[in-house]
Parts: structure tokens; C-alpha cells; sequence
């Protein structure tokens, strides 16, 4: 598998220089961007301390463009876990503009599930090391998936809207057969289809100041989880989030005001899952209302317009974010965290970022025994770029 | 069933956004007078920092450009002159 990734890897690196040659701008452009970052993290919690070198990950991104209409991308992310080199393939779709209000997707892409997956998650873009609660690979909202999606854009006066639609195979229902406490949850990453029912979603964002610096959006993403066949066939997911965002260089303050926010919602329907360890063989079922919410707001400040270079390039930022899984699940857990951070950027797509986090958790897996409450504070010194 | 009514509600919706904007071309020509340089300053720094023009060859901004009029879901009135103005400033 890994073979074959790296064969590839070097084909697309062969064909690009290829393409590269010749004086005339040619037809099918070829282009290697991406990302990577590493860093320390120390992380204090009543039990003591913990320090280790992080990340050492690598998302290499290939463009193809043929024409001006066609588009192949696709993010690779090489990463080390357990002394494993991982390999994921972050998206790989292909695009094409239908007209000046519609494009075409399919593929794997990156969800316009609100905003922060699909637009704020790199390395080098978000202003923190970490992601908000409840957002991520195995957050409580999806991230990408496999399908077909259409998007575009438009004005409306000295207003934009944006728009997309899509359906994909949609996440798999966690029965609780392999992993009783995790029953209920979805599992987001669930690349082959469990069943006929196909998610459907959209977003819909506004930018209704005529300088593009405020954006309110609003989407949805709903379906069928459970396995074919199933007890759980029928149950049903409905998820929806808002964001916002508000981006502007502000003369009187002297630098650039960024404010982010999104929430997300995730509600299934009522099922009976099993109690206890044996999973599928116990007779004994339980219920409780499926529902997590977790949202995030991070407001930073860069004095851009400051005259000392060295201050022009720091950045302040703060972000507050929680995560609630649902009451009487086996996963049951409350959790925030308030994150202070302190970016340097070297260059406009390299920053070296000093994080701090104050961690509050009640439940969940890590739980103590007693009142299940936990305070944990970590900090991150990441160093990311941007190629 | 409920995901074809909303399969079709998002169909409908989309074509009413289609229909209401081109009925707007008048005041389309409102953001028509914006000028490259002026989108790009309020665009291109609303997720990451702002590139500059000589961070990238024409034919590179070309391919970024598709890129981001796809990430960001930029309008082709947008993106086109944007672009333009990238590569005469570069
Ligand atoms: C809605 C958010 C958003 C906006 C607005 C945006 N970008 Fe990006 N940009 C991204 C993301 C996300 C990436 C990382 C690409 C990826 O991970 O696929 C990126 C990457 C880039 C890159 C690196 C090369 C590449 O294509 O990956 C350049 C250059 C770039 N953007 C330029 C621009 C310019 C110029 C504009 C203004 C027209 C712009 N961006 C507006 C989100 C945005």
C-alpha cells in the first residue's frame, strides 16, 4: 500500500517536471504545495506531567489543473504514530466549473460542514496547535467524505452568497458490538458503505457587508447510519452548525481583528444499545438522548500596521470551546478548554506558535473514579509551514 | 422519502438563487467596480495570511486561483480579477 503511494508520488513529481518544461503556458498545469509541522507539547494534569516531541507530519497537497475548467486535488498526510509511518489521503477529488455560478465535485473532498474543516484546519491557517473540542478526525461533526457535491458563488448587489450542496456515503452507527462504550457514536471516518443510504448536505453562507469582511453560514448534513439490515437501519442522523467569521484591518487599532465561530449540533434518533461487555450477545439494552454539541469562538489581533517589524508579525489570540456528548451514553463527557496563544510569523505562511490550554473535563473516558471531574493544562510550542 | 422532498427543496433553492442573481445585474455592476487589487486585499485574508503577488509565477497564481475560488467559494467576477491583478503585479 505504502509502495504504491510513493510510486505515485514520484509518477506526479516525473509529470510535473514535465509539464513544467516548455516557454508557452501550458494547458495542463501542475503544482506541489502542502504543509507540515512539528513541535513539543507538555501536558500537566493531576496524575503529573508529560512532555514529547509532536507531529513530525507532512501534508504534501498535488494540483493538476487542465484548461481553465478542470481541476484534480489531492492532499496526502504522512504522519508518525506509534513509531508507524501512517499514510491518509486527506482528499482527492476532481472539479469542474460548469458556469460562473456552479462547479462540479466528486470524489473525496472536504465537507462545507461549517467552516473550520474545510477552510481552517491546516497547520499554517489555524492560529492555534490545536483544534477546537469536538472538531477533527474524531470530533462529533464529519470532515470529509466520498461523493458529489456542487458549489458556487454569486452577488446580490454589494453582497455575496455562496452555496453548496452534496451527497456522500455518510458515517457509520457505532452498535456497540466492538466497542460497547462507544454505542451511539458515529465513526465519520467509514470510507466503505455500510448501506444504500446516501447523507445529503449543504451549506450556505452570506457575506452581506459590500467589503467581504463578515461571513454568516449556515449548514446541515443529515441521513441514515446504521448498518443494512441492521436493528439500527433505521435510525436516522440530522447534524446542523453555524459560523461565523469577521476578518478586517482596522485603521484606529492598529492591526487586524480576526473573529471565528461555529457550532455544530448532532442529534440521532432514539436506538436500544446493548449494556455491558458482550456487546451484541446482551440481552440488556439501554437508550439515552443521542445528542452533542460542541462549538468554538477565537478572536486574534496582529498589530499589522504597527511600524516595528518584529511587532507587525505577532499575533495574540484566544479561543473558548466545549464539547458535551450525550447524558446516559457510555461516552458521556463535558469538556471545555480556554486556549491563549502567542504566534510569531516568520513569513506569511510560517509561524512559530507558544499555545497554552486549560483543559476542564467531567466524564469521559479518562474519568477518575469520585466526582469524574479532571483539569488539565498543556502547553504547545509548534513550529508550522506552509509550502 | 424525506430525502427526496429534501433533495428537491435544495434543487428548488438553488435555482431561485440562480434566477435571483441573474435578475441582479444591476447591481452586480455595483461590485463590478471594485478593482483586483481592492479584492484581494479584503478576500484574500479573510482564512490565512495574505499572499503577495511575487510569492508566485503567473501561470502558478492561475492554478491557485481555481484552487481558492473552489476552497473559498469565490464568485468568477471575483477570482478573474483577482487573478489578473496577481499576475500584473507580480
Ligand atoms: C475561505 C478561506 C480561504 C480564502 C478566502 C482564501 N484562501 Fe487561500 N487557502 C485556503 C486553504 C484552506 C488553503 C490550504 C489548501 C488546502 O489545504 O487544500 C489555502 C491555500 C492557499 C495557497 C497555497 C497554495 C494552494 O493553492 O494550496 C495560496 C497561494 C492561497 N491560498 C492564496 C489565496 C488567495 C490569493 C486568496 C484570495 C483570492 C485566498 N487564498 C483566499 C483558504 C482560503
Amino acid at each position: 500500500m505504502k509502495k504504491i503511494f510513493i510510486v505515485t508520488i514520484g509518477l506526479l513529481l516525473w509529470g510535473g517536471s514535465i509539464f513544467a518544461q516548455g516557454s508557452k503556458p501550458p494547458k495542463t498545469q501542475f503544482m506541489v504545495r502542502g504543509y507540515g509541522h512539528a513541535g513539543l507539547d507538555y501536558i500537566k494534569t493531576a496524575d503529573g506531567t508529560d512532555y514529547s516531541f509532536v507531529g513530525a507530519a507532512f501534508s504534501p497537497i498535488f494540483l493538476f489543473k487542465q484548461g481553465k475548467r478542470f481541476m484534480f486535488e489531492t492532499e496526502l498526510e504522512f504522519e508518525l504514530q506509534n513509531n508507524e509511518l501512517e499514510i491518509g489521503l486527506e482528499y482527492a477529488n476532481l472539479m469542474y466549473v460548469i458556469n460562473k455560478y456552479l462547479m462540479i465535485r466528486g470524489g473525496k473532498f472536504l465537507l462545507p460542514f461549517g467552516t473550520f474543516m474545510e477552510r481552517l484546519h491546516p497547520a499554517w491557517i489555524n492560529r492555534l496547535s490545536s483544534k477546537p473540542l469536538g472538531f477533527g478526525h474524531d470530533g462529533i461533526a464529519p470532515a470529509s467524505d466520498i461523493g458529489v457535491e456542487l458549489r458556487g458563488a454569486a452577488h446580490i448587489g454589494g453582497t455575496a452568497i455562496n452555496y453548496s450542496v452534496y451527497v456522500v456515503n455518510g458515517p457509520r452507527l457505532k452498535d456497540g458490538s466492538i466497542e460497547p462504550d462507544e454505542a451511539g457514536m458515529l465513526n465519520f471516518q467509514n470510507y466503505i458503505d455500510n448501506n444504500n443510504n446516501k447523507f445529503v448536505g449543504a451549506r450556505v453562507g452570506y457575506l452581506p457587508l459590500y467589503n467581504s469582511s463578515l461571513e454568516l453560514g449556515a449548514s446541515f448534513y443529515t441521513g441514515k447510519p446504521g448498518d443494512k439490515g441492521s436493528v439500527y437501519k433505521d435510525v436516522t442522523a440530522f447534524l446542523w452548525a453555524v459560523d461565523f467569521s469577521f476578518v478586517k484591518q482596522i485603521s484606529p487599532i492598529k492591526g487586524i481583528l480576526d473573529i471565528k465561530a461555529q457550532y455544530n449540533h448532532t442529534q440521532l434518533s432514539d436506538a436500544y444499545y446493548p449494556v455491558g461487555e458482550e456487546g451484541r450477545d446482551s440481552t440488556d439494552l439501554y437508550t439515552f438522548n443521542n445528542l452533542s454539541r460542541a462549538y468554538y469562538a477565537q478572536l486574534s489581533y496582529r498589530p499589522s500596521m504597527a511600524s516595528s517589524s518584529i511587532l507587525k508579525n505577532i499575533e495574540i489570540i484566544g479561543r473558548y470551546s466545549q464539547l458535551n456528548t450525550p447524558e446516559g451514553s457510555e461516552w458521556e463527557s463535558n469538556v471545555n478548554e480556554i486556549t491563549i496563544g502567542l504566534n510569531y510569523w516568520i513569513t506569511w505562511r510560517q509561524v512559530v506558535k507558544i499555545n497554552y490550554a486549560f483543559i476542564n473535563s467531567e466524564g469521559g473516558h479518562d474519568a477518575e473514579d469520585g466526582t469524574g471531574k479532571q483539569k488539565s493544562n498543556t502547553l504547545f510550542v509548534h513550529w508550522a509551514i506552509g509550502l | 422519502m424525506k430525502k427526496l422532498v429534501l433533495i428537491f427543496t435544495l434543487a428548488i433553492s438553488v435555482t431561485a438563487i440562480a434566477i435571483t442573481v441573474s435578475s441582479c445585474t444591476a447591481q452586480r455592476e455595483v461590485s463590478a467596480q471594485k478593482s483586483g487589487a481592492e479584492l484581494w486585499a479584503q478576500n484574500c485574508i479573510r482564512c490565512h495570511n495574505i499572499p503577495s503577488p511575487p510569492a508566485y509565477s503567473d501561470v502558478q497564481w492561475e492554478t491557485i486561483g481555481l484552487h481558492m475560488k473552489e476552497r473559498a467559494n469565490l464568485t468568477s467576477e471575483q477570482i478573474d480579477k483577482i487573478v489578473a491583478f496577481l499576475q500584473s503585479a507580480n
